[in-house]
């Protein structure tokens, strides 16, 4: 048995050895290196099941102060782990895209950090599935973001790629400021860092319900631009565009879930104010009402599935909010609206990989990411057509996918909360979803392709995309191993109260 | 008795915090937008370190976790330089400019 913060300290370990092992090798493939961060990651996710729990009543002083260990928060080091596999399987099968487009002497060279970064992340998001001070909470979000921005420029010879990465270093930084900003305030009333402590000071302070609420609002534009809320998203398109594709994917999964999860953390707090819950209520209903419709109504005349999947993700954060929009104002509500978002996001990310994943092989065949460029994709590799349909029906919401379930889940949450507005716009926007998602299908299957030679995949990214859509239907029917999951208890804070 | 009270302080660190705000929205120079969001980030260590100051504890100490969060933005805010600046220099190279209007070959 291991302390679980082991599986933190091995992730970044791996990534260090790798970078001296890249830097030192005299072999130009950088293969080896993918392969073997997948096969190590492979080891850590199973230690991470003989890993100790937390002590119950943390000394002061002592880590656990800054760290949990909870069941939830393992579960979601898991998913970290597992998404980081995925996207180092699609970088493999990026590497010449990724060569080609990188400057240099020799071919491949300079490669080698792309399949070492992830690794990065990952920690990063282990991290933060633990944070429980806000101290913990800034550094493990910076490590995750820094990481991207290195990523999403990556490829130094593409305009498309150095333009995606200053776009997103500039609002990146710009939502840290209003983060960081924001935790000041919460320090300055509070005079703490520690989650549970904040909902203590805070529920007992009388009379600064504006200075609360300016707190609130500056942690929630920085969170807002994190998780592609409406009015923050416009580095969205342009950055998912520019991306290198397994960045795309890596960063539509782990920056939605990280925020989202800080966002449960952060908002648990405030919520226990009785004064002005139902004003932050009101502000997450709106928020989320514009995501939805923004996200999905914008996505409707797009031809590049790139962008069009950058505006499915907005959609989906709006479907994300509005369950978080649902949270009651006693603090054990939080219990059952943590499992939806846990639940959604783990959907959403099973067929964010796999769009991803299938994009990335076809592309480098099709010679481009428009919409026609698929035409006629099912005659080239029924697999990989099959592959997409399957994400994008469980994106739209076809009943028997994990991305129905999320969605009736979000729903059920709604009228529980009698939240009707959000229900109709809900209901308006998925309708809008079906269109522009089975456009996609219809490409593939009813158009003629231009070039009608098969596409072949290999052997590690069919395995994978055969578990994704296994995943997606095996969830879709029965969430329940899921769903327990995140339930097994409420997070830390809420059991402090 | 000392003149200087916390609403100095955070009246300095909110101008700070705005005048960086505003030159990010303003600015077209993407160098000049780097500097206003460090500006932006410095202000946030200003009113840090005037709470802990202010925030006496029952022993007569201020309250050092703020000055712990403020070493932590420090280092993040220096990484992120780092970073930022190599991915400005790289984008300099290809395109030979810094300036937001010339940065739109991705649009709708």
């Amino acid at each position: 048995m291991f302390p679980p913060i082991t599986l933190e300290i091995l992730v970044l370990a791996l990534g260090f050895i790798l970078l001296l092992a890249e830097s030192f090798s005299q072999s130009t493939s950088k293969r080896s290196l993918a392969k073997s961060a997948v096969f190590c990651l492979a080891w850590i996710f199973a230690l991470s099941f003989f890993v100790t729990s937390a002590p119950a009543n943390p000394e002061p002083g002592s880590f656990w102060n800054f760290y949990s260990a909870d069941p939830v928060s393992m579960v979601f080091k898991r998913i970290a782990l597992l998404t980081t596999m995925a996207v180092l399987v699609m970088a493999l099968e990026y590497e010449k895209v990724l060569a080609k487009n990188i400057p240099s002497a020799r071919e491949g060279a300079g490669t080698g950090e792309f399949f070492i970064l992830p690794l990065f992340t990952c920690s990063g998001l282990m991290l933060l599935a633990s944070a429980v001070d806000l101290v913990m909470a800034f550094a493990a979000l910076e490590l995750v973001t820094i990481s991207f921005y290195v990523m999403v420029a990556y490829m130094r010879g593409s305009h498309a790629s150095l333009e995606a990465g200053v776009k997103y270093l500039i609002l990146g930084a710009l939502s840290t400021g209003f983060f960081v900003y924001g935790i000041t305030w919460i320090f300055g009333l509070t005079g703490e860092t520690h989650f549970t402590k904040i909902a203590l000071k805070l529920a007992s302070l009388q009379g600064s319900d504006t200075a609360i609420l300016f707190a609130l609002v500056l942690v929630l534009v920085g969170l807002g631009f994190k998780v592609a809320a409406v009015p923050f998203q416009s580095w969205v398109p342009d950055v998912y565009q520019g991306a290198p594709t397994p960045v795309t994917a890596f960063l539509s999964v782990g920056s939605k879930a990280a925020g989202f999860l800080l966002l449960l953390r952060v908002l648990e707090p405030f919520l226990g104010v009785a004064s002005i819950a139902h004003k932050i209520l009101l502000v997450l209903s709106v928020l989320a009402g514009a995501t939805l419709i923004f996200g999905n109504l914008a996505a409707l005349p797009q031809n590049n599935l790139k962008r069009l999947l950058a505006y499915s993700s907005v959609g989906h954060a709006g479907y994300l909010l509005m369950a978080v929009a649902c949270v009651g104002v006693a603090p054990s509500a939080l219990g059952s609206v943590g499992a939806t978002v846990g639940f959604y996001l783990f959907a959403y990310l099973l067929m964010t990989l796999l769009s991803f994943l299938v994009l990335t092989i076809a592309t480098q065949h099709t010679k481009g990411e428009e919409i026609q460029h698929f035409n006629g994709l099912s005659k080239r590799s029924p697999f990989l057509a099959f592959a997409l349909l399957v994400a994008m029906s469980s994106l739209a919401g076809v009943p028997l996918t994990a991305g129905f379930y999320g969605k009736f889940l979000v729903f059920a949450q709604a009228v529980n909360a009698s939240q009707w507005t959000l229900i109709a716009l809900g209901t308006v926007t998925v309708g809008a979803g079906f269109y522009f998602y089975l456009r996609v299908v219809a490409a593939m299957y009813w158009a003629e392709p231009a070039d009608a030679s098969p596409i072949q995949v290999s052997g590690l990214s069919k395995m994978i995309i055969v578990l994704l859509v296994a995943g997606i239907f095996v969830f879709g029917v029965n969430p329940k191993p899921v769903l327990s999951a995140f339930q097994t208890q409420q997070t830390p804070l809420a059991s402090a109260h | 008795m000392n003149p200087l009270t916390l609403n100095h302080y955070l009246l300095a660190s909110g101008l700070l915090f705005s005048l960086g705000f505003a030159g990010v929205m303003l600015r077209r120079n993407i160098i000049t937008i780097f500097m206003c969001l460090e500006l932006m980030l410095n202000a946030a260590n200003l009113s840090l370190v005037a709470f802990s100051r202010f925030h006496v504890g029952a022993d007569g100490l201020p309250n050092y976790n703020a000055q712990v969060l403020v070493f932590f933005i420090i280092t993040v805010a220096a990484a992120e330089v780092a970073v930022g600046l190599a991915i400005i220099v790289a984008l300099y190279r290809a395109r030979q400019t810094t300036h937001v209007e010339d940065i739109q070959s991705l649009k709708f």
